[in-house]
């Protein structure tokens, strides 16, 4: 059920490029920030011009990227911009996307001083030769100890992210990577397969065949594995590649993504989604110049840097729903499916429905108050993709354009 | 009419009979060099593609000869291959004589031999043609023997040429002129037309293509068809050069067009002789039959929504072909579709590649099947050629089913696997016999059913091409049939039901199932394909789910390119056909009636 809107901020900047990452993303030097901030700052009363809804936004999210390439004072100078020209809840939910090399003690209570209440660690593993393999500037005991400094400095929730699906790596050593993390106890893992982009690093290595994803039945046993063992370690699976130690710490912003819950997005290939003035049944969804370059002389001739957008009709809204529905636990809220859409998910798929619950991929759950709830078990969500493909959304059109 | 000579080629696929008579319409001039393309006569594509003719084509071509005189050469073309044999019937019918098309490097073949012998039942003059002598790997000496043993026939009238050179056309020509008699006839006498061949033009209705035996055709003529009692007036008449050409009269001997009112060619009978209503004739020209179709399996089109214009195609396609028969039918599985009926399963071909041609249509076939006649346990007696319609098996006291007798040619080398074959497909009686050095003939009565299936591809690649194939129909025999249903995830699906002899059952039914299981994509769930007879489970096989099949990340810029790319998948999907939840691709009913040597090339 859609929330109050979260607002993203994109931070471009990397100490150097992973093989594996296709985000936009650029190295640069103290000048070209500086400049970066004055024109993410300079978005700000643009992009609220065109923002519709009227509501608070209760999360805030730095991401990247490598936000934590900007010192303090540039973020504490982006948050008070957001601030003057956005509506922003006064207790509004920070999150930071850091490296673990720039996870310091002083850099911690910088942040905590910020309102950061989630800071998201990009660790990635906790192994010197997959962290090699994954070219990241950080040693495996700087990873630990950015970890330890970061739970030590109070903030609400300590998230770590993780990449599975190495090749040749073995579920032992990845068992070990999950058993490290758990024993730091953090709030919140990330665990993401190592997928191979095309315009990467590692991509331009599978093309000459040096390197590949990992095989379908090997990716499957790790996916399954890191669903058991961080269970037993007290992580709940809330979506395809996210673990909570409890509710609370739960991503609130990411969860925005999946619900359909408004969201602004300023900074390069930054997207946005309002559901608020374009009628009741539409939703409205744009996204920013994806260079940093082009999105800077955007900004700079007093333009939104709007690269494309679309506007979501109720089959494409239908369509997203199910698809992201499906790769949470959460699930589909089946009453309230067919409330906003207009027609009865289940019966429309009865015979797909019955065979995946059959298969044990999904389960239909009454709710306490009434009403059933469509899920998706462990091996379900590793097939969540799959899964949103065949089912039948019967609603006229596709998106309008 | 004397000046008159009606003749046909009569030759086995890939002879060269189209490249031959391409070559005697452009000596006699009857097509301008520049409105000159390869195989005039075969219109249609596929025709031209598969160097086959199926639909007979028939024009009228002014020669003159070396004594001078000036003739009206009609040559009517005839289908080439065994399913339209009745066509061939009528088209010989039509000829006084007839040029037999040998290749010069491939010899005699079955198909030869046959149409020699329908040649022969109607008293044709032959004139052999060894053809294509131009080719490297050309033995005409050997060809000549097989021409005198094989045929009968005398070698050393038979005529030398190239016709993709041209080599010996014009000494063609000539004994056509010399060699193959006038026709006879009388012009007083009342009106007796052939009707061999009809077209369907969108402007002009019915385009009967007929040839006079007695008196005349006139515009204004009242006729009617004798075997169908139906009346129309003459409208025009003419000469089929290429172009229609309207002339005053056919008389008797002569080969034209008759337009009369037609509208369509669902009502006309090929075969069928015109007379004049004032003044009939006391006896049609002998020989009518009607052309019964053998060979039937339901179409279906991939797109449900496609079902409207599937119907307007056959209604179209109905028009030009007279043979194709079809009524309604549905299937549980596929939805509404239609029940056709062929000569053959190369006229099922045809069928099928002109609809996804030439109406651009995306179609699924059922197994093809043969027509069988069950006896009831109260002895009544009901034609099935449809497996849904297979009665209660307890109720079946005895089942039927069409044999044929197979005349195939082949190397002497190949007669053990060619015996072999003709084993393998319950064939009886098999015996053969010695032709020329080397080459023998076989003769086996086969269950037609067990022809459809496969049967020449395997006899071709048995033989390493060198074995050709004919057939008759022959009787009804006993059979020991059950009907092969298969099910995915416990639903049959219907379209893929046969009838099958008890013995082939189970290795047929497993063949369908690993065909399926190669074929149908995987999905979320485990996909169960079994074979079963009467419920009980044959052979089954099984396609494992995915495992893994999700992207690690989700958010922002992640949905609309997710989405985007799940409404394009959907999109394929709509290429799917849905049974239960299980998503079937075209690409499965396909492959399971592909024969085995295609799978190599998967």
């Amino acid at each position: 059920v859609a929330s109050a809107p979260g607002l993203y901020l994109h931070i471009p900047f990397c100490s150097a490029i992973c093989p594996y990452c296709d985000f936009s993303v650029l190295r640069a030097g103290v000048p070209a920030r500086k400049r970066f901030v004055e024109h993410l700052v300079a978005e700000l009363p643009l992009a609220a011009r065109g923002w519709p809804e009227t509501r608070p936004f209760d999360t805030v999210y730095f991401g990247g990227g490598t936000p934590s390439r900007l010192p303090p004072e540039d973020l504490e100078r982006v948050i008070a911009a957001c601030r003057e020209h956005l509506p922003i809840e006064p207790n509004a939910w920070v999150f930071l996307e850091v490296n673990p090399e720039d996870v310091t003690p002083d850099a911690c209570a910088a942040w905590h001083g910020l309102g950061v209440r989630t800071l998201s660690i990009g660790v990635q593993a906790f192994s010197d030769g997959a962290l090699r393999f994954l070219g990241r500037r950080h040693s495996a005991s700087q990873a630990r100890a950015a970890v330890e400094s970061a739970s030590a400095a109070g903030f609400h929730t300590v998230s770590v992210d993780l990449i599975f699906g190495l090749p040749g790596q073995s579920p032992e050593a990845w068992r070990r990577e999950l058993a490290t993390a758990a024993a730091l106890e953090p709030g919140h893992v990330s665990c993401y397969q190592l997928t191979i982009h095309d315009r990467t690093r590692f991509g331009v290595a599978a093309r000459r065949g040096q390197l590949s994803e990992m095989p379908e039945d090997e990716q499957a046993g790790l996916f399954e594995m890191t669903h058991r063992v961080l269970a037993d370690a007290g992580y709940a699976a809330y979506e395809v590649s996210n673990f909570a130690r409890g509710r609370d710490h739960e991503s609130r912003h990411n969860r925005k993504y999946w619900d359909h819950s408004p969201y602004l997005g300023l900074g390069p290939s930054a997207h946005s989604l309002a559901t608020g003035g374009v009628g009741s049944s539409g939703a409205h969804r744009w996204w920013n110049e994806l260079r940093t370059p082009r999105w800077e002389s955007r900004v700079a001739a007093g333009e939104r840097p709007v690269e494309g957008e679309e506007v979501l009709g109720p089959k494409a809204l239908a369509t997203e729903a199910v698809l992201l529905g499906l790769r949470t636990t959460a699930g589909i809220d089946l009453e309230a499916f067919t409330g906003r859409y207009g027609f009865d998910l289940l019966a429309a798929n009865d015979a797909l429905v019955g065979s995946l619950v059959a298969e044990g991929r999904l389960a239909v759950q009454a709710l306490h108050g009434g009403g059933r709830r469509l899920v998706t078990t462990v091996t379900g969500l590793a097939v969540a993709d799959g899964m949103a493909t065949a089912f039948d959304i019967p609603l006229p059109g596709g998106h309008e354009r | 009419m004397d000046h008159i000579r009606n003749f046909c080629i009569i030759a086995h696929i890939d002879h060269g009979k189209s490249t031959l008579a391409d070559r005697l319409i452009q000596r006699c001039g009857a097509v301008e060099a520049r409105d000159f393309r390869d195989q005039i006569l075969d219109s249609m594509d596929l025709e031209r593609e598969r160097g086959i003719t199926i639909k007979a084509n028939t024009v009228s071509l002014p020669y003159t000869a070396r004594d001078g005189r000036t003739y009206e050469l009609n040559l009517i073309d005839t289908p080439g291959h065994v399913d339209f044999s009745h066509e061939v019937r009528r088209s010989l019918m039509s000829c006084e004589g007839a040029l037999l098309v040998v290749d010069a490097s491939q010899g005699v073949e079955a198909q030869t031999v046959a149409n020699l012998y329908l040649a022969m039942e109607f008293g044709l003059e032959i004139v052999p043609v060894i053809n294509k002598i131009d080719l490297p790997s050309a033995d005409v000496e050997r060809v000549m023997e097989e021409i005198d043993r094989d045929l009968g026939l005398d070698p050393f009238a038979s005529i030398q040429v190239s016709a993709k050179l041209g080599t010996g056309i014009d000494e063609l020509l000539e004994a056509i002129v010399q060699r193959l008699p006038a026709p006879k006839g009388d012009p007083a006498a009342p009106l007796r037309a052939l009707l061999f061949d009809a077209q369907y033009d969108a402007y002009r209705g019915a385009v009967l293509q007929v040839r006079a035996f007695d008196g005349a055709l006139r515009a204004g003529t009242r006729v009617r068809f004798m075997h169908s009692g139906q009346e129309h007036k003459v409208e025009e008449v003419g000469y089929q050069r290429l172009k229609h050409v309207p002339a005053a009269e056919l008389s008797a001997g002569e080969v034209g067009y008759v337009l009369a009112g037609v509208k369509t060619l669902s009502g006309l009978a090929i075969g069928d002789t015109l007379t004049e209503v004032e003044r009939p004739a006391a006896e049609a020209v002998p020989g009518y039959h009607e052309a019964k179709p053998v060979v039937f399996s339901s179409f279906y089109p991939m797109a449900t929504d496609e079902y409207g214009d599937l119907t307007k195609a056959l209604e179209k396609l109905k028009l030009n072909d007279a043979a194709l028969i079809y009524e309604k039918d549905s299937s549980a599985a596929l939805g509404f579709g239609f029940r056709c009926g062929f000569l053959g399963l190369l006229h099922l071909d045809v069928v099928q590649e002109r609809l996804e041609r030439e109406y651009d249509l995306s179609l699924i076939l059922s197994a093809p099947s043969v027509r069988y006649r069950i006896v009831l346990n109260d002895d009544s007696e009901v034609w099935v050629d449809n497996p849904s319609f297979y009665p209660e098996p307890t109720s079946v006291k005895e089942a039927y089913e069409p044999y044929i007798k197979a005349t195939i040619m082949t190397p002497e080398r190949y007669l053990g696997t060619v015996m072999e074959l003709c084993r393998e497909r319950r064939g009886v009686e098999t015996t053969f016999n010695y032709l020329a050095a080397g080459r023998m003939e076989v003769l086996s009565q086969l269950p037609l059913a067990e022809v459809l299936f496969d049967f020449y591809d395997r006899l071709k690649s048995s033989t390493q091409g060198y074995g050709s194939f004919d057939y008759e129909l022959l009787d009804y025999r006993l059979g020991d049939l059950v009907k092969v249903d298969i099910l995915v995830n416990g639903e049959k699906v219907d379209a893929l039901s046969q009838l099958v002899h008890r013995e082939f059952a189970r290795p047929r039914a497993l063949r369908y199932c690993e065909r399926l299981a190669k074929t149908i994509p995987r999905q979320q769930f485990k996909i169960a394909i079994q074979g079963t007879i009467g419920g009980q489970v044959i052979a089954r096989t099984t396609i494992n789910p995915f495992r893994k099949d999700v992207t690690a990340k989700c958010y922002g810029g992640d949905i609309s390119r997710k989405r985007k790319l799940l409404e394009k998948q959907k999109e394929g999907k709509r290429k799917m056909k849905m049974v239960g939840a299980v998503e079937i691709p075209q690409e499965a009913f396909v492959s399971v009636l592909r024969t085995e040597d295609d799978e190599g090339d998967n």
